[in-house]
C-alpha cells in the first residue's frame, strides 16, 4: 500500500514537472519573441508580468516534484552519525514538521486568492490581468505540495513501523547533493 | 531576538529538517514571540509576492541553459577543446580544468553542476595520463566554484533579489574577482607543478592547426557568454531576458556541436525544475523570515546589538568574516547566504558598508564553503566521479585553492575597489 502511493506521487509528479517545464520553455520564447519585436518597433507589452505569473505557478507546482526527488536541501550532518533506525526517526521528524509548514503555508494563501474572487480584482498593470486566473493555479499548487507532503508523511510512518528503514529512506532520506544533478 | 534566531536556525538546521522549511519556522516564531502585530497574516501574501516575480525566473532560464550545454555534450568537448590550449603550462591539463569550469560558470551560474561536469570529463584524463589525483581532484573542486561569482551567477540573483540591491551592478562587481580568481587557480597551479613537476603530469603542447580547430568549439560558447553578459550591461536586456538570450544559444550551440532530442529536453527540463523548486523554497521561506524581522524591530535592536559590541567597524567586519568561514564547514553555499542575508546585511549596510561589495565578499566566502571539508558539496561531486581513491586526496588538493580564496578576502577586504571599480564605471 505504501510503495503503491509512493510510486503513484513519484509518477504523478513527474508528469507536473514536464508540463511546468514546458510552461518555462514558452515562457523563454515568449520573452525572446518580445525582444525582437522590441527592434521593429512593436512589442506585446506585459512579459514581465506574466513571467512573473509563470514564476509563481511553476515555483507552487515544483514543490513537490523537489520533494519526492528528495531535492530540498537538508545539513545532514548530525543525521548522518546514527544508525537505520535513528536516520529513520530524524527524517520523519523533519516530514513531519515539513508537512506541518507547508500546510500551514496552503492554509494562508487561501486568503489571498479569496480576496482577489469577492473582490474581482484585477492587476494594477495595462493588462489588466484577473488575478484569478493566475493565483488560482498557484494556489492549488501548494494545496497539490500540501497533499503530497502529507500523503509521503503517512507512506513512509506505515513503512518505518513495518520496520522497512531502507524503503522509507528511499522516500524521505537525505542524499549526498550530489545526487540531484 | 538576534540571540533566538542564530540559535534557533542552527538548532533546527541540525535536526536535518528542509533549509527552507526552517526559516518559516523562525518567522512564525518570531511572530508568535517577538512581535506586537500577527506577522502571519502577511504569509500568503509574501508567498505569492516572492514567487511572482520576473526577476526570479531568470533562474530556471540560467539552469536549463547549463544543463542544455552539459546532457547535449558540448560540455565534454570543450574540455577537450581548453586542454589544446593550455596544457602547455607546468600542471598541463589541470589547467584545462579550471578554464572549462571558467567558461562554463560564465554561462551557467551553477557551481556544482559545473564541478560535476569536469570531473566526469576529466577524471579518465587524469588516470591514463598519470595525474597527482590530490591537485588534479582539487583543482576541479576548486574550479567549480567559480560558477557562483563568474556572472551570470544564480546566487547573486537571489543576493540581489533578498537585499534589493541591482542585479546588473551586482553582476558587473563579479567580474574582475571571478576572472582574477580563475587566474590566480592557474597562477598557483603553475607554481606549484614548477616546485614539484610530479604533480602536474605530462606537459603537452599542440600543433597551431589542432589549437585553431578547437577554437571553433569555443567561440560559440564564449559568444554566448558575450550575448548574454554584454546585453545586461549595455541595457539592451534585463537579466530575465539575457537569460532567455540563452536559453536560445544554448539549443543553437547544442544543436551544431553536439546532440539534441527528446528525452535529452525532458531530462533537462526535469533537472531544472528539481533545482529551481529547491531554490525558490529557501528564497520564498528567506523572504519571509526577513519580513518578520524587520517587522518585529530587527534595525533597533542590531543597533543596540553594535553598540554593545563596541569593536570598530573593521573589527565587527572581521568577526563577520570568521563567521562566514566557520559555518561554511557545516553549511552550503546557497542556504548559507540565505540563512544569514537576513541579519548580517543589514548590520553590514548599517556600518556604512556597500551591500553590492559584500555581495562579493559574501560570495567568496561561500566558494570556500563549497570546498571546506565536512560538509564540501563541491568536494563529494568530485569524489564522486573518481574511481578510486580517498575523499581525503580531494580535501588536501583544494588547501592551495582556499589559500587564493582567503587571499581573495583579504584583498577585497583592503580594496574594495576590485569589486567596485566596473559597477561605478557604469554610473
Amino acid at each position: 500500500m505504501a510503495d503503491s502511493v509512493l510510486r503513484i506521487l513519484r509518477i504523478l509528479n513527474r508528469g507536473v514537472a514536464y508540463l511546468i517545464g514546458i510552461m518555462l520553455l514558452a515562457c523563454a520564447a515568449f520573452v525572446l519573441a518580445d525582444i525582437v519585436l522590441r527592434q521593429v518597433g512593436a512589442s506585446f507589452g506585459g512579459t514581465d508580468e506574466i513571467s512573473g505569473y509563470v514564476m509563481a505557478i511553476a515555483t507552487a507546482w515544483g514543490m513537490g516534484y523537489a520533494m519526492v526527488e528528495l531535492s530540498h536541501v537538508r545539513i545532514d550532518l548530525l543525521r548522518q552519525q546514527v544508525d537505520a533506525l535513528g536516520r529513520s526517526l530524524f527524517d520523519i521528524f523533519a516530514m513531519i514538521v515539513t508537512t506541518g509548514v507547508i500546510l500551514l503555508i496552503a492554509y494562508e494563501c487561501w486568503p489571498v486568492l479569496a480576496r482577489s474572487i469577492t473582490n474581482g480584482s484585477t492587476a494594477n498593470t495595462p493588462l489588466e490581468t484577473p488575478l484569478v486566473w493566475v493565483q488560482g493555479p498557484w494556489f492549488a499548487g501548494w494545496v497539490w505540495f500540501g497533499i503530497v507532503s502529507t500523503l509521503t508523511t503517512l507512506s513512509a510512518l506505515s513503512l518505518i513501523v513495518q520496520g522497512r528503514f531502507s524503503e522509507s529512506e528511499q522516500a524521505i532520506g537525505a542524499f549526498g547533493e550530489a545526487d540531484m544533478l | 531576538m538576534i540571540t533566538y534566531t542564530a540559535v534557533g536556525l542552527l538548532g533546527l538546521l541540525a535536526l536535518s529538517i528542509p533549509v527552507g522549511i526552517v526559516l518559516f519556522l523562525l518567522g512564525i516564531g518570531i511572530d508568535q514571540f517577538f512581535s506586537a502585530f500577527p506577522l502571519l497574516r502577511g504569509m500568503g501574501a509574501l508567498v505569492w509576492s516572492s514567487s511572482n516575480s520576473a526577476t526570479l525566473i531568470a533562474i530556471p532560464f540560467f539552469i536549463l541553459l547549463g544543463e542544455i550545454l552539459v546532457r547535449s555534450g558540448v560540455a565534454a568537448r570543450t574540455y577537450a577543446a581548453l586542454d589544446k590550449w593550455v596544457s602547455w603550462l607546468p600542471g598541463g591539463l589541470i589547467h584545462a580544468n579550471i578554464a572549462t569550469a571558467t567558461m562554463f560558470s560564465a554561462t551557467s551560474g551553477s557551481s556544482v553542476a559545473t564541478a560535476a561536469t569536469v570531473a566526469t570529463v576529466a577524471m579518465p584524463q587524469a588516470e591514463k595520463l598519470g595525474y597527482d589525483p590530490k591537485l588534479f581532484s582539487g583543482a576541479i573542486a576548486a574550479g567549480g566554484t567559480l560558477g557562483i561569482m563568474i556572472p551570470p551567477s544564480i546566487n547573486l540573483i537571489v543576493y540581489g533579489f533578498l537585499t534589493q540591491s541591482s542585479i546588473p551592478q551586482l553582476f558587473l562587481a563579479g567580474l574582475i574577482p571571478g576572472l582574477g580568481l580563475a587566474v590566480a587557480f592557474v597562477i598557483m597551479t603553475a607554481v606549484i607543478c614548477t616546485i614539484r613537476p610530479s604533480l602536474g603530469g605530462e606537459r603537452r603542447s599542440f600543433p597551431w592547426a589542432a589549437r585553431m580547430g578547437a577554437l571553433l568549439q569555443l567561440v560559440p560558447i564564449l559568444l554566448l557568454f558575450a550575448a548574454i553578459v554584454g546585453s545586461i550591461y549595455k541595457g539592451w536586456a534585463t537579466p530575465t531576458e539575457a537569460a532567455a538570450i540563452g536559453v536560445a544559444g544554448a539549443f543553437v550551440i547544442a544543436l551544431i556541436f553536439g546532440r539534441v532530442d527528446v528525452p535529452m529536453i525532458g531530462l533537462a527540463l526535469l533537472g531544472t525544475i528539481k533545482v529551481t523548486s529547491m531554490i525558490m523554497l529557501i528564497v520564498i521561506g528567506a523572504s519571509f523570515l526577513n519580513f518578520t524581522l524587520a517587522s518585529a524591530g530587527l534595525g533597533r535592536e542590531l543597533q543596540a546589538f553594535l553598540n554593545g559590541l563596541g569593536l570598530s567597524t573593521v573589527a565587527t567586519m572581521l568577526v563577520i568574516v570568521l563567521i562566514y568561514i566557520v559555518l561554511g564547514f557545516f553549511i552550503e553555499t546557497l542556504s548559507l547566504m540565505v540563512v544569514t542575508i537576513p541579519i548580517i546585511v543589514p548590520l553590514v549596510v548599517e556600518m556604512g558598508y556597500d551591500p553590492v561589495w559584500f555581495g562579493i565578499l559574501m560570495i567568496v566566502l561561500v566558494e570556500m564553503a563549497l570546498i571546506t571539508p565536512p560538509v564540501g558539496l563541491n568536494l563529494y561531486v568530485v569524489q564522486g566521479a573518481r574511481t578510486s581513491g580517498n575523499l581525503s586526496d580531494v580535501m588536501l588538493g583544494v588547501i592551495p585553492y582556499v589559500i587564493v580564496l582567503l587571499l581573495m578576502a583579504a584583498a577585497l577586504l583592503i580594496f574594495p575597489q576590485i569589486a567596485l571599480f566596473l559597477p561605478q564605471l557604469l554610473n
